[in-house]
């Protein structure tokens, strides 16, 4: 039976799982091996995530599970997305999808936002969690790679009310080599679907002289698409296969994101200790709306929301934030 | 003014260490740090560089600023030992090599040494589940004795009460009687701290994704080594070296992640309790040894560290710290000190030196230094 969730469309059976390891036929339907199991339940503040036009300075319970249908050779999570969930599930923490959001609760959390792995591996727990993160006022986030059918990526959009998509490189070739996919047009076909259908940011983590000749392509993308869908530019560490890479050049990397300022209206440069590049400025007259602390991997931080409607305070112009109700209607 | 300097690898920037705000500055003193921290990048907490990183930041520093007291980490052997498998073998060698560059920091810098092991090590054993309670527990994998619980119900306290594996449970009223010092905020701590037996970790959320192979091992005295005479108790050590500091320049060197079992020094045993009651290797030891006064309370074991929610937080390069731990042994003596280590992102919160100089990484990953300018050196002096 062929898995209908990701682009992979894997063959399996009772006995083989694909490449996320995550699912396997059970009574005649394709089902999670592993459901309720969590390799993460924390908290942190939304901007670490990173989010930073969703909900400004709330707090995020964070969850992920095990397994990826990724294989990127600098994963910073490679100890345990690409261990065997088999091996690893007793590690795991064991709740029921109820169970989470009562503890989203019990944490005093705004919002549940899935991020360690890739969503998509875990959909069918996730669709459950949803009707008692609804029930609990519990508004759900993710960063998924965006590798899902189009079948997948409505049952995302089912679950989830904001998104962050990871858009490593911009060509096939960048994807085949780092990410080890054959082909990068799944993840824009739903960068466009989502970023019409929810709230959206963008992530791309940079590695010099690897994919950075391709940020002048994403920029074009993502500004076709929406001006003001929010643009965060990582400064990669590289990790598991690719440890000994060389860290790359601040200043070059910055200077390389000249053109993309000129066309995106936010443009964030992060995952470093102390980035000047993390506040929002209004693009309409440069009124500094939201003040922003990075810690690089100590996790960035609100210091000053001075828009917390949602729009410029200075000028009235819409900053593309998605923010709670109560604030909305100051 | 206090400045930070970051070095994120080939890219740095000068702030105002209580606000965070970007400065500039040409004070010498700035230039010199910048210059020692461009000239050592960070290898990374596990890298086998990551020790000799230590000596040789060290001694660049006291060849630029000539201190009569130094306060010094080493931590690449338990960062290693924690999350990577070691035959017997290969640990011993680990701990050859940090007491290689302990030696060698000790040879060139002519300091008299007063070295302190802060704990042995242990396998970590079977797990002490606490995610089902209703109410909430919370323990950090820093931590393998402590955990918190907060609001638990009558069910809760059965439950753990006949948990194998929990040495003892005592209510805040009891935790905060046995040290019977002064706490600002008793509300932030657990209602309950719950000990575990050495051998037996707690599961709790809110631990990070990676598994502890060792973890720390029972600490209720710790080895201390030096010629100078003996220490009987961790709060003793700063009066201990403020003591000599009037006739000899000395290193206070820690080596984590080694105790009494394995210390290969001359050493006394050095209690590092208050009856229950250790530290682990960590802050609240940092802090006791360096202030001479026992730590538990500002950064509790088990507490709700989520709800630390002030914004904008003052002194953002500096942990939970809203601000500076007084009476730090940097800051009471009144001559010229440094610290280096790799431990954390604690050496200039922890002993107040003048200069401090440590690496910037959290969860192995390593995002660089962090340099501290201490009230610009108190102008050199």
């Amino acid at each position: 039976m062929r898995c209908n969730y990701c682009e992979w469309g894997c063959e399996l059976t009772e006995d083989t799982y694909g490449v996320c390891k995550m699912y396997h036929v059970k009574g005649g339907m394709v089902q999670e091996r592993f459901p309720n199991r969590w390799s993460s339940c924390s908290v942190t503040r939304i901007e670490s995530i990173p989010f930073y036009h969703a909900y400004p300075g709330s707090r995020s319970l964070i969850i992920g599970t095990m397994g990826c249908n990724f294989r990127c050779r600098y994963c910073s999570n490679g100890f345990v997305v690409y261990e065997d969930p088999g091996q690893i599930e007793d590690r795991m923490l064991c709740f029921t999808p109820k169970e989470v959001v009562g503890m989203a609760r019990k944490m005093r959390c705004d919002n549940i936002v899935f991020n360690v792995n890739e969503p998509t591996v875990s959909l069918p727990s996730l669709l459950k969690m949803k009707p008692h993160a609804q029930a609990a006022g519990i508004e759900m986030g993710c960063l998924t790679n965006g590798y899902t059918t189009p079948a997948a990526t409505e049952m995302l959009l089912s679950v989830f009310d904001f998104f962050n998509v990871g858009l490593k490189g911009f060509s096939s070739d960048f994807y085949r080599k780092y990410i080890g996919v054959k082909d990068v047009e799944p993840v824009l076909r739903n960068i466009e679907h989502l970023a019409g259908s929810a709230f959206l940011e963008v992530t791309t983590p940079v590695i010099q002289d690897v994919n950075d000749m391709e940020i002048e392509g994403i920029v074009s993308f993502l500004s076709d698409i929406d001006a003001d869908m929010p643009w965060h530019v990582f400064r990669l560490l590289p990790e598991h296969d690719m440890k000994s890479e060389k860290y790359p050049n601040i200043d070059t990397i910055n200077a390389g994101l000249k053109t993309a300022r000129r066309h995106l209206s936010y443009v964030y440069f992060h995952n470093f200790v102390g980035s000047e590049w993390v506040n929002t400025d209004c693009p309409a007259c440069g009124f500094q709306a939201i003040q922003r602390f990075s810690l690089g991997c100590g996790g960035d931080r609100l210091m000053d929301n001075r828009c917390p409607a949602g729009v410029c305070s200075n000028c009235g112009h819409d900053l593309n934030l998605l923010v709670a109700a109560k604030e909305a209607v100051i | 003014m206090s400045l930070a300097v970051i070095d994120a690898r080939e890219w740095q920037n000068l702030f105002d260490l209580q606000t965070g705000d970007m400065v500039s500055s040409e004070d010498a003193v700035v230039k010199t740090v910048r210059h020692i921290l461009k000239t050592h990048p960070y290898p990374g907490d596990t890298e086998s560089e990551s020790n000799r990183w230590v000596t040789d930041t060290a001694l660049d520093l006291i060849d630029a600023y000539d201190p009569q007291l130094a306060c010094i980490s080493y931590a690449q052997q338990y960062f290693a030992n924690r999350y990577f498998p070691y035959d017997a073998a290969s640990r011993r060698k680990l701990f050859e090599h940090v007491f290689d560059e302990a030696e060698r920091f000790i040879q060139a810098s002519g300091m008299a040494p007063v070295i302190v092991g802060t704990g042995d090590m242990v396998p970590s054993g079977r797990e002490l589940d606490l995610c089902r309670l209703d109410g909430l527990a919370l323990s950090s994998h820093w931590s393998a004795r402590y955990a918190g619980l907060h609001d638990p119900s009558e069910r809760d306290l059965k439950e753990v009460t006949n948990m194998s594996g929990i040495e003892c449970m005592a209510s805040r009223e009891e935790w905060l009687a046995l040290f019977d010092t002064p706490v600002a905020e008793p509300y932030r701590l657990p209602d309950y701290l719950l000990v575990a037996e050495e051998g037996w970790c707690f599961k709790t959320v809110g631990q990070p994704l990676r598994r502890s192979i060792m973890v720390p091992g029972k600490g209720f005295e710790i080895p201390v080594a030096t010629t100078l005479g003996c220490v009987s108790h961790i709060t003793d050590l700063q009066r201990f070296v403020l003591s000599h500091l009037a006739r000899e320049r000395i290193a206070l060197i820690l080596i984590e992640g080694i105790g009494l079992a394995e210390f290969p020094l001359s050493h006394n045993p050095c209690r590092n309790n208050r009856d229950w009651f250790y530290y682990e290797p960590g802050e609240g030891l940092y802090l006791t040894l360096s202030t001479g006064r026992h730590q538990v309370f500002a950064y509790p074991p088990g507490y709700r560290y989520f709800d630390d929610v002030e914004e904008p937080k003052a002194y953002p390069f500096s942990g939970y710290f809203r601000e500076m731990p007084r009476s730090t042994i940097g800051e009471v003596y009144s001559g010229r000190s440094i610290a280096v280590g790799n431990r954390s992102m604690f050496m200039h919160t922890a002993f107040g030196a003048d200069l401090s100089i440590e690496c910037f990484a959290r969860n192995l990953f390593n995002q660089g230094l962090l340099a501290v300018i201490r009230n610009l050196c108190r102008e050199y002096r």
